[in-house]
């Protein structure tokens, strides 16, 4: 009987080395620019060629792209503040509440006379308590994310209530030192803009750079893998919580001051198109993964789309159906990817250990 | 050979329980599939006699895998295939015939729903007028269905307070549903998710689905299984048949040999010297926990201590515990000797970083999303770079030398670790631990799901560490690991240390009888 010997057996097994020497520049870039990676900025670059051709007077100039920037600079902050907890699988449905909290408590107290500096201080101080108790909520007495944040999140807004009673602050005093950290412009660009790039370049070393990023993916992935090899779990969440009520913290002062005054409902908005960015942005790049650069890909994206269909005068409700058609259609499309990869595997290598193929997808958010 | 059984049950059927055959049940001629890039099964055919059991065996990537999800429709052969089910052709991965069901080993059910509820979500719910459940009725139909397998099961509580071999006989009884005798039914290694001991349990029920008149074809990596179990073989190696057996013509040597194509014994034992000028590089005391109840131990360097005991022994908790990642119930001290003389309670042992091997693969081990390197360097990250800085050439230098040294298949260390097969899994997770040179190693049921010749090298590769210095702890409920292994050998009984056994000369009835314990 003729039979295979064992090293056919394990055909699929070409050493990865004798393979890199064959490859070329040429091939490398093609996996950087593979539609499965980067197909959002396909997208972006056909908006951009639609809305050119639509509307040629307004939509193809800088001040176009410098107002997509700056409207949508707390947008990216907002989605930037909940990237890190996702990375661990945690949510921080509390963020946007968050957000009007701090913004009204600085207003508060620069209309109380408190100095600016020390006013804004305060400010974050609020955000990273408010970042502390979800920890504690959901890492400490073990509540699930999703129900402790919108829990933290009820309490948050009685002291919104509490502090504005339902109405905005302004005053004379708000137009002063406060406005120019969101007023301030450079070159055309208002400085939100700049605090986005610094804050998504620190987040993108963070996750892809540091120890502390691998393993917050790691306990997102596999809680019980990543305490058994030895990871931290419960205190890489705890952080995660807590420095995202520090940037949604931020974000909210910074928007405050973009509006001039304290609104009792000012970062409400900004819950679904921050969540509707990051896991939009989870689809580029990294395969799944919450990241820095996926989320300003779609910021960026759903920023365009929705400008545009400003300018060309579209009716006020096609922003919003814009943001839901693009999200659904990639995460449809990278589910239906990573099916097709999982289907198309070398069945060599497809022997069942435990799990196999029905639980891999399951696992994961973005699928 | 075997006399078909008359169908007692009842005189429904429409088609009146065919009289004896003697052609197979199922015959499946040139059955073949390609991937891209690799021929998974090449020209196999496999025929299965009526009231058989007929064992599949092949190593990890033999085809097996691929073999069953043809018959089960998910993948689509290649041309050329014919298949017969009792006489009457179909498409293989196009069709699936009513008499071939499948007990995949997930085995499908949904944990938090009671017994009944799975069996109506697989046979049906009985229903009145509206669509209202008969509940009465249903619940006369579900003991029905399970009486046959004379199962100890509140048919009411949610599945996942049942033992896993309950959970199994309801899967069982849910695929055969509304079923009078005869095809086939598949078990897709039932067995590696159950304890060992409650493996005979099982058995009791394929007997039981074979009285019924229906053929099983067993799959499975377990050969004592097969030798007590089944009336043939057919051994797959390489996507190619390599022949079907009696198997009572065969031992558990020869049958391996067909398996991995070389001659490769079963009973490998690992050559491990025992050290006993060595010093002791780890002790625990007083160690209590949900099974545990007051186990003392100490280890030497080099040396490869085995935890042996039934399921409640506490034998597979003890590896958690001195790991320091056992739950909030564990008390007890643990030092190394070698690095500090303090005793650690083990609520705090987690710093002692002794790594662990866990049981469990998928939900314990492998985090499925990352690549084979990335699975690799997770405990040892804080190794690479420095002050927090991951370095991107650390990182794959420790991965490449690792994959290397533990024989690591994949196409790369950027391969998502899905690709790999179970072994090759398990390699990765013990290179992970090795990552961090650690003094100690834990290891629970090492060799869980993988094929024997995988097995034979992580043996093979434990024993030579051991050589190098490092203590082994080995807890499993395989006595084929702790005879290959072992220098030593704690049986725990009741959550204590019933025997200490030394592994020279030790056999596997000797040590058997020392966990089954002294009234059996």
């Amino acid at each position: 009987m003729s039979v295979k010997t064992e090293d056919e057996v394990v055909t699929p097994a070409v050493p990865r080395e004798s393979r890199r020497t064959t490859t070329s520049a040429a091939s490398r870039w093609a996996t950087l620019l593979a539609f499965d990676k980067v197909g959002a900025v396909y997208v972006w670059l056909a908006i951009i060629v639609v809305f050119s051709i639509w509307v040629p007077e307004t939509f193809p100039n800088l001040m176009t792209a410098k107002q997509i920037l700056n409207s949508n600079a707390i947008t990216g902050l907002a989605a930037l503040s909940v990237t890190i907890p996702l990375a661990a699988r945690v949510f921080d449905l509390s963020f946007a509440l968050n957000m009007t909290l701090c913004g009204v408590a600085v207003a508060h107290f620069v209309v109380d006379g408190v100095p600016l500096v020390l006013a804004v201080l305060l400010g974050v101080l609020i955000g990273l308590v408010v970042g502390l108790i979800n920890a504690t909520v959901v890492v400490a007495m073990k509540i699930d994310s999703f129900i402790a944040t919108l829990a933290t999140g009820s309490l948050i807004q009685a002291l919104i209530t509490m502090v504005t009673n339902d109405t905005p602050i302004s005053d004379a005093k708000l137009a002063g030192g406060f406005a120019t950290i969101g007023q301030t412009t450079v070159g055309g660009i208002t400085l939100p803009v700049f605090y986005f790039a610094v804050v998504a370049v620190g987040i993108w070393y963070l996750l892809e750079h540091t120890a502390t990023g691998r393993r917050l993916y790691a306990v997102g992935f596999n809680p019980d893998a990543a305490r058994l090899a030895g990871v931290k779990v419960a205190r890489l969440q705890f952080l995660a919580l807590v420095t995202s009520g520090v940037l949604a913290g931020s974000a909210g002062i910074v928007l405050a001051s973009i509006l001039g005054g304290g609104s009792p409902t000012a970062g409400t908005p900004y819950l679904l198109p921050g969540f509707a960015a990051v896991f939009l942005g989870a689809t580029q790049l990294k395969n799944g993964r919450f990241n820095a650069g996926g989320t300003l890909i779609a910021v960026l994206l759903l920023g365009t789309g929705t400008t545009g269909l400003g300018l060309a005068n579209a009716p006020q409700w096609s922003g919003a159906l814009f943001v839901g058609i693009v999200l659904i259609a990639a995460l449809m499309v990278t589910g239906l990817q990573r099916r097709t990869t999982l289907a198309a595997r070398p069945a060599a290598l497809d022997e069942p250990s435990h799990g196999d193929d029905a639980t891999a997808p399951s696992k994961d958010v973005s699928a | 050979m075997r006399v078909p059984q008359v169908d007692l049950r009842s005189g429904t059927a429409p088609d009146a329980a065919p009289p004896p055959r003697h052609g197979p049940v199922l015959d499946v001629q040139h059955l073949s599939k390609t991937f891209p890039g690799t021929r998974a099964l090449d020209d196999v055919s496999l025929e299965i006699a009526p009231g058989e059991v007929h064992a599949l065996m092949g190593q990890n990537g033999s085809g097996k895998s691929t073999l069953i999800k043809l018959l089960a429709g998910y993948h689509s052969a290649d041309p050329g295939a014919h298949a017969e089910m009792d006489g009457v052709p179909f498409e293989v991965g196009r069709s699936v015939p009513d008499g071939l069901r499948f007990v995949h080993q997930d085995l499908g059910l949904i944990l938090e729903l009671s017994a009944q509820d799975n069996l109506a979500l697989h046979g049906g719910f009985a229903r009145g007028r509206g669509g209202r459940v008969l509940w009465r009725q249903q619940e006369a139909e579900t003991r029905r269905v399970l009486a046959a397998f004379d199962v100890d099961l509140d048919i009411h509580r949610p599945l996942a307070a049942a033992t896993p071999v309950q959970r199994t006989v309801v899967a069982i009884a849910a695929a055969l549903q509304g079923w009078d005798g005869g095809g086939v039914l598949v078990l897709d290694e039932p067995t590696a998710v159950l304890p060992h001991e409650e493996v005979e349990r099982l058995f009791e029920v394929v007997a039981e689905v074979r009285r019924r008149g229906t053929s099983v074809l067993y799959v499975s990596h377990r050969m004592d299984e097969i030798f007590s179990l089944a009336d043939r073989v057919t051994v797959l190696r390489g996507g190619r048949r390599v022949g079907t057996y009696d198997v009572g013509s065969l031992d558990s040597r020869s049958l391996a040999s067909r398996m991995v194509g070389d001659d490769i014994d079963p009973d490998f034992r690992a050559t491990v010297v025992e050290q006993v000028d060595q010093p002791v590089t780890i002790e625990a005391r007083g160690i209590h926990g949900k099974w545990l109840r007051g186990v003392d131990l100490e280890a030497r360097a080099g040396e490869i201590l085995g935890i042996a005991g039934l399921a409640g022994a506490g034998a597979l908790e003890l590896p958690y515990v001195l790991a320091g990642k056992a739950g909030e119930l564990a008390r007890g001290e643990i030092r190394l000797p070698t690095v500090s003389p303090d005793w650690y309670d083990v609520q705090r042992a987690a710093d002692l970083d002794i790594p662990i091997v866990p049981a469990d693969r998928q939900t314990e081990a492998v985090v499925a999303e990352f690549t084979v390197g990335e699975n690799i360097s997770l405990s040892a990250l804080r190794r690479l770079g420095s002050r927090g800085r991951l370095s991107a050439k650390d990182e794959a230098t420790l991965v490449r030398s690792w994959s290397r040294r533990l024989g690591v298949v994949s196409t790369g260390p950027s391969a998502p670790i899905s690709t790999l097969s179970g072994g090759n899994q398990q390699k990765v997770i013990l290179a992970r631990c090795l990552a961090v040179s650690p003094r100690v190693l834990v290891l629970c049921e090492p060799t869980a799901g993988v094929d024997i010749g995988t097995r034979v090298s992580i043996y093979q590769i434990i024993a030579d560490l051991a050589a190098d210095g490092l203590t082994v702890v080995v807890a499993s409920s395989d006595e084929g690991d702790l005879l290959a292994l072992c220098t030593r050998i704690l049986v725990l009984r009741g959550g204590v240390v019933a025997e200490e056994l030394e592994a020279e000369g030790l056999t596997k009835n000797v040590l058997i009888r020392a966990i089954e314990g002294a009234e059996q």
